[in-house]
């Protein structure tokens, strides 16, 4: 349980980085911005309600005391000139008891012990004048004490017998400060002349009470904030699950999960949501089944187009074969008419089956059929079978393998008809000069390059080089007769391999076609182990010094 | 006349143009044109191979290509107009010997179909072998475990021989290709595979653990060697 709190401070972020992560969680959380926020505002809103009762409570407590404390000090006062009016000392210490009996009688009456009396200033030596006395307590060498202020003794002196007070901090019996009012006015003595008198009141009390419920609307702010945060937690809970919801939900059918909903209750803003939500949902996967129908139907179509093409087109095929063998007896131009028939035929036939494969890429019912192969020996055996075609402009095809003989599961049929594109299409374009093909292998791939040194082709066109039916010079002369759909078969080869099938060019200089296989099915072939732009990218021949086998 | 041909396509006008190329190369064509009317026109025919096309009216292909294998053991070749794995393995797994996919060119045609029809690699010199616990009577072209004959069609048994005559000798798919099917180029080697594995169910104790016929992984076949 220690070992499991641990982990979760460990989990929490450093002091440092409190700021980041809170800004984060603003940020991030709609859960801690909503709490926040309303945290705040309530909070703002509970601090100036909290200051204005404190502040009403304190100064009412205020006013009541100094109320009665006025009260008291009149009280104690009239009664006091009551005594001393009826009171007939004519000694100095009858006097003086006096005094000392009417301040006795005054602390009674006002339940404090601080009282002092202080003869009026302006008045001749008497006598029988009795003595300052105060129990305020004076510092040494102050003529009165600290907390009857000089001003307040001149209001009182001059105040014609009302009543003064003033606020001030008395200090306690334990050397504590309190609040306290000292009530000033003043007594006259028959045969001894006008004094002055004081009486303090201590507040604590008061402001006990005041501490108390300062106290209790702090704790009653905090408690309530604390409701308040959990409250909106609840509700932001409430609120934000149908939308979490909403958005698992939406992401599940952007994954192409058509099949998800949100469920559907009650009558509220939130089921409008999720009726809406599942009806953009079913109109969603009803469109996407059409299209995929559609797009089944076609391949379906092009498929069986394909295939009923054929019977008619072996009948066409063997009838052009027959009258093609017996051409030299016919006149000639029936006999360049049989011939242009055979090789059209042959053309035909061609793209009849490259469009049947493309049509199965597309359908997605091509499957790799692989067995252990050596990509050099592959090449070689391909190249060989070319090798008719390069007797006219006599571009010697050389194979250079600094690697690449480890057997590696490949579909051979496949792997064989991207070569003998590749090698086709470079001696189609390669203007005679010879053509390098390189076979190579690392740790994680095989890969072979087919390199010419012929026209080249630009930018745009290497772009466009793989697609359907695209041709770099529609004016060309056409000598293998390509159908204009290798290149595009070729890629989707050596994607069904997971394989990387791409190209280089520069105009005048030549192309490079490589492929790059993975030497384990499936698995990532990585970076090739043939460069490209090949190393010899600049130049217009192949290095004489390449140690290649020449195969043609 | 030369050897009687069976063509069974429903598309008149590819049959009667086979049949113009192969009287030209002075076989005997005769034609069917509905998979339920098969059997019977082979049994009238008696004819020395079988073009037998894979989508037919009435019984497909591959159930026509099962009911004459009932009967008989003469090649059979399939014409197909798909190539997929699927549809070629099916058919050659009902017992034809070798298939064709349209469109195809006469001279092919002609070619294998005299591969088919040649009599058995002559250059084996003894009238017996051995092979394994299986004995080989070259002459009788019969083969036979103890006393129980086994009966294989003239291409299974071509390629047992072909197998058997040189002993501990691995042949590549493609030098069985060459030997037994008469293939000069690289062609689909799913039907050695095919081949290999039907030879197997009738030669094998346990087809799946082969005592005779054994893979050689990454290369290809060789027989084992005669025992007893």
């Amino acid at each position: 349980m220690v070992a499991g709190l641990g982990a979760w401070l460990a989990t929490l972020p450093r002091p440092r980085e409190w700021p980041s992560s809170v800004v984060r969680a603003w940020r991030r959380s709609l859960h801690f911005r909503t709490i926040a926020i309303t945290v705040a505002l309530s909070g703002t809103a509970m601090a100036l309600t909290g200051v204005s009762v404190s502040y009403s409570v304190g100064n009412d407590l205020y006013q009541s005391r100094l109320r009665q404390a006025l009260a008291d000090s009149a009280r104690a006062t009239t009664s006091t000139q009551a005594t001393l009016d009826s009171a007939d000392a004519t000694d100095p210490a009858a006097v003086q008891g006096l005094l000392n009996k009417t301040l006795s009688s005054i602390q009674t009456a006002t339940s404090t012990r601080l009282v002092a009396v202080f003869r009026a200033p302006d008045q001749g030596f008497d006598p029988l004048a009795p003595t300052d006395f105060t129990t305020f307590g004076v510092a040494p060498g102050e003529a009165s004490p600290k907390v009857v202020s000089d001003a307040l003794r001149e209001a009182v002196q001059n105040g014609a017998g009302k009543q003064f007070y003033q606020s001030v901090t008395l200090t306690a019996d334990d050397g504590s400060k309190v609040p306290g009012l000292v009530v000033g006015s003043e007594i006259v003595f028959p045969s001894a002349g006008r004094y002055e008198l004081y009486v303090g009141f201590n507040l604590s009390d008061s402001e006990q009470t005041l501490a108390f419920v300062q106290g209790t609307l702090w704790a009653a702010g905090v408690a309530l904030m604390l409701l308040i945060g959990a409250v909106t937690w609840v509700v932001v809970h409430f609120v934000v699950a149908p939308i979490r919801l909403a958005a698992t939900t939406s992401q599940r059918l952007a994954a192409g999960d058509l099949e998800v909903r949100i469920p559907q209750k009650g009558e509220d803003v939130f089921a409008t949501l999720a009726r809406s939500f599942n009806g953009m949902a079913d109109s969603l996967q009803h469109q996407i089944n059409q299209l995929a129908e559609l797009s089944q139907v076609q391949q379906r179509f092009v498929s069986d187009v394909s295939h009923e093409l054929r019977t008619p087109l072996t009948t066409i095929r063997l009838a052009g074969d027959v009258i093609y063998d017996q051409r030299a007896t016919f006149p000639p131009a029936t006999e360049r008419t049989a011939e242009l028939l055979h090789t059209q035929i042959q053309r035909f036939d061609a793209l009849l089956s490259d469009l049947l494969e493309i049509s199965r890429y597309d359908a997605g019912s091509a499957a790799l059929d692989l067995e252990p192969t050596s990509l050099v020996h592959l090449v070689d055996d391909a190249i060989e079978g070319l090798g008719g075609l390069v007797g006219d402009d006599g571009s010697a095809i050389r194979l250079v393998a600094p690697g690449g003989w480890v057997e590696v599961e490949m579909d051979p049929r496949r792997i064989r008809r991207v070569v003998r594109n590749l090698v086709g299409n470079a001696i189609e374009h390669g203007e005679g000069k010879p053509i390098v093909v390189m076979v190579d292998s690392n740790e994680s791939a095989v890969a072979l390059s087919v390199r010419d040194y012929g026209i080249g082709m630009t930018e745009e066109a290497c772009a466009r080089v793989f697609d359907r039916f695209w041709r770099a010079d529609p004016s060309r002369r056409r000598t293998l007769g390509g159908t204009g759909l290798g290149l595009s078969i070729a890629l989707e080869d050596a994607a069904l391999h997971h394989g990387r099938l791409e190209v280089w060019s520069r105009p005048g200089l030549g192309s490079c076609f490589r492929l790059t296989l993975p030497r384990v099915p499936g698995s990532d072939p990585g970076e090739s182990p043939l460069s490209l732009p090949p190393a010899d990218a600049g130049a217009s021949a192949p290095d004489e010094l390449i140690d290649g086998e020449v195969v043609s | 006349m030369g050897p009687r041909i069976l063509v069974v396509d429903d598309d008149t006008a590819l049959a009667e143009m086979i049949g113009i190329v192969l009287r030209t190369e002075g076989f005997d064509p005769h034609f069917c044109a509905d998979g339920s009317t098969a059997l019977e026109c082979f049994r009238t025919a008696q004819p020395d191979l079988v073009l037998l096309d894979l989508m037919l009216p009435g019984l497909d292909g591959i159930e026509v290509c099962g009911l004459i294998r009932a009967e008989s053991g003469i090649p059979i070749i399939m014409l197909t107009a798909k190539s997929d794995t699927a549809d070629v393995v099916k058919g050659l797994e009902s017992g034809a010997d070798d298939y064709m996919v349209k469109p195809f060119n006469p001279k092919e045609l002609v070619a294998r179909i005299r591969t088919r029809l040649r009599p058995s690699p002559s250059d084996v010199v003894a009238e017996k072998l051995q092979l394994g616990d299986l004995s080989i009577d070259v002459a009788a072209h019969e083969v036979r475990r103890g006393d129980r004959v086994i009966a294989l069609t003239p291409l299974e048994f071509d390629l047992l021989l072909a197998l058997a005559s040189k002993p501990q000798q691995v042949f590549t798919r493609e030098a069985l290709l060459e030997q037994v099917w008469g293939y000069r180029y690289k062609a689909d080697t799913r039907l050695v595979n095919v081949h290999v594995q039907r030879l197997r169910a009738k030669v094998e104790d346990d087809p799946d653990n082969p005592k005779v016929v054994l893979t050689v992984r990454g290369v290809g076949y060789r027989a084992a060697a005669p025992t007893g």
